[in-house]
């Protein structure tokens, strides 16, 4: 702790596969999850990159990158500490948290596929113990729980290893921008250039935001992902 | 009173922090629900109207103490025994006003037992510029209890030109069924509120909001009629509603207070009655 985001002694081994694991490669399904954007998109509150980047940064500062940056936090903590019992009570407040029956399986699915890949292929020293707890608690793990559980597990360290989690959470929303609003490739890169400082920004708040202060603030965005549920029209499962 | 009007033209707070309390509980017996434990401790009272024919018994409870400043707390509990049913409700609108450091608390415990229904409607809270208010409400379900719950926000009085730009606003959920937590939910406001409040993905300039829920084993089978009763509002606010593990959640964006209220009220009446069969209508305090 106190490390802030600054990566030194990031070993290369543990960076290349935390490459790994956030590509949108890496057999999670983040492609099929808009986040309620497709219905933002339809409502007309997202239609161009400007306002793509502002509803983007609405959601990393006030809206799942906050509670789930404090969640990605008590887990990298509980991991990196061995308290199973404080690794537990944050699976579980992760599970119960949900804007949305659409938005609790966007975070639940891409979790547990993320588990289920890295142990088919990715064998990690210390795993075994953590998803024993995880089984106990009956609760499937959020992405963001999952994220945390790995890289505490590598080594990386809780700054780095949040923005890291944050930027893909960002490039993934990015990438469903592009295809809904539509916008072309490169208006893409620079929306994801511009959510840049603001990762960062949603990084640094989480770790200086107590546990006690937990929640969310982008009702709009919630309030997407609900009318998202009956939107007629829809390629996206979130 | 006078140390409150100060308190609410931001000159001064009184020196001595209240802490009020209230306990209501309702039982079946002999074939009828009944009040029966009852404690208030100022400021907070509890009033026991006579309900309407063909209504459930009514608790109202009051503060009289004009509003919270900080450092005020009240702590509420709420149940219903096995098989009883009953309605909660407040006297008027909670106002937090401006602290110059300390936090209100507002804690509140609902418990349902088995076969028990419980609505547990508080009038909206009205926060004021600079206050602080940690709000934590939590519903305990036993078996199959059911209920309706809901809380209202309101940043400022916007009839007065009033805005919230800073302060703290902290409104927790927890629900449980059977000791499991079903459902979290925290809005967390602090710091510069304002631009959360402004922010179009936030609350896109919203003076008012306001949470429903419904718990009931098959509260999800009632998601398309609350939908269909939002549609069929009047669009001055945002309504959505989702479903999961007998839980409907119920979301309302203002739009300005009013427009909250009003379909605040109107989908709970329609839940009341689609749900548990009571009649489409709300306690006198409501109808204005």
């Amino acid at each position: 702790m106190g490390e802030g985001l600054e990566a030194a002694g990031l070993s290369t081994h543990a960076m290349t596969r935390l490459l790994a694991w956030l590509s949108p490669s890496f057999p999670v399904g983040g492609f099929s999850y808009s986040h309620g954007i497709e219905a933002a998109v339809e409502r007309g509150l997202v239609r161009d990159r400007a306002t793509l980047i502002v509803w983007l940064d609405g959601i990393l500062r006030h809206g799942a990158g906050r509670t789930d940056g404090a969640l990605f936090l008590a887990i990298h903590r509980a991991v990196r500490a061995g308290d199973e019992a404080a690794f537990a009570w944050a699976v579980e407040r992760a599970d119960a948290m949900r804007a949305s029956s659409e938005t609790a399986l966007e975070s639940r699915a891409q979790g547990t596929a993320f588990l289920l890949a890295i142990r088919a292929a990715w064998p990690l020293d210390g795993l075994a113990r953590w998803d024993k707890v995880l089984t106990a608690t009956g609760r499937p793990p959020a992405y963001s729980v999952a994220v945390a559980l790995v890289s505490a597990l590598i080594g990386v360290a809780e700054g780095p290893a949040l923005t890291a989690c944050l930027h893909a959470f960002a490039a993934n929303l990015v990438s469903a921008g592009v295809r809904l609003v539509p916008l072309g490739q490169t208006d893409g890169q620079r929306a994801l250039a511009a959510l840049d400082p603001i990762t960062h920004a949603a990084a640094v708040a989480a770790l200086s935001t107590p546990l006690e202060d937990l929640g969310g603030r982008a009702l709009a965005v919630d309030w997407t992902s609900m009318i998202h549920e009956t939107q007629y029209t829809r390629l996206f499962r979130s | 009173m006078a140390e409150r009007q100060k308190a609410e033209r931001g000159v001064e707070e009184k020196k001595v922090a209240v802490h009020g309390a209230a306990t209501v509980r309702f039982e079946h017996r002999h074939g009828e629900t009944r009040l029966a434990t009852l404690y208030h401790h100022d400021p907070l009272r509890v009033l026991l109207p006579t309900p309407r024919r063909d209504d459930l018994p009514i608790a109202v409870l009051a503060t009289t103490s004009g509003g919270m400043v900080g450092g005020d707390r009240m702590d509420i509990d709420l149940s219903v025994g096995p098989g009883a049913r009953a309605l909660v409700t407040t006297q008027a609108a909670e106002k937090v006003y401006r602290s110059t450091g300390a936090d209100c608390r507002i804690d509140t415990r609902v418990a349902v037992e088995p076969g028990g229904w419980l609505e547990w409607l508080p009038q909206e809270a009205i926060v004021f510029e600079g206050s602080r208010l940690r709000r934590l409400t939590r519903l305990e379900l036993s078996g199959d209890a059911r209920l309706i719950a809901g809380e209202m926000l309101v940043f400022g009085r916007a009839a007065f030109g009033e805005t919230v730009t800073r302060g703290l606003i902290r409104d927790a959920w927890e629900v449980t069924r059977d000791g499991r937590l079903v459902w979290a939910d925290a809005l967390h406001l602090d710091e510069d509120v304002g631009e959360a409040l402004n922010h179009p993905a936030g609350f896109a300039g919203a003076g008012a909001c306001a949470t429903l829920l419904h718990a009931a084993p098959d509260a999800a089978a009632r998601l398309d009629a609350v939908r269909a009763l939002a549609d069929s509002l009047d669009q001055q606010a945002r309504v959505g509603a989702t479903a999961f593990d007998g839980l409907l959640v119920i979301r309302i964006l203002g739009g300005d207070a009013r427009a909250v209220r009003r379909a605040y009220a109107a989908l709970w009446s329609g839940l009341r009655a689609e749900a548990a069969e009571l009649p489409t209508r709300l306690p006198r305090l409501w109808e204005v």
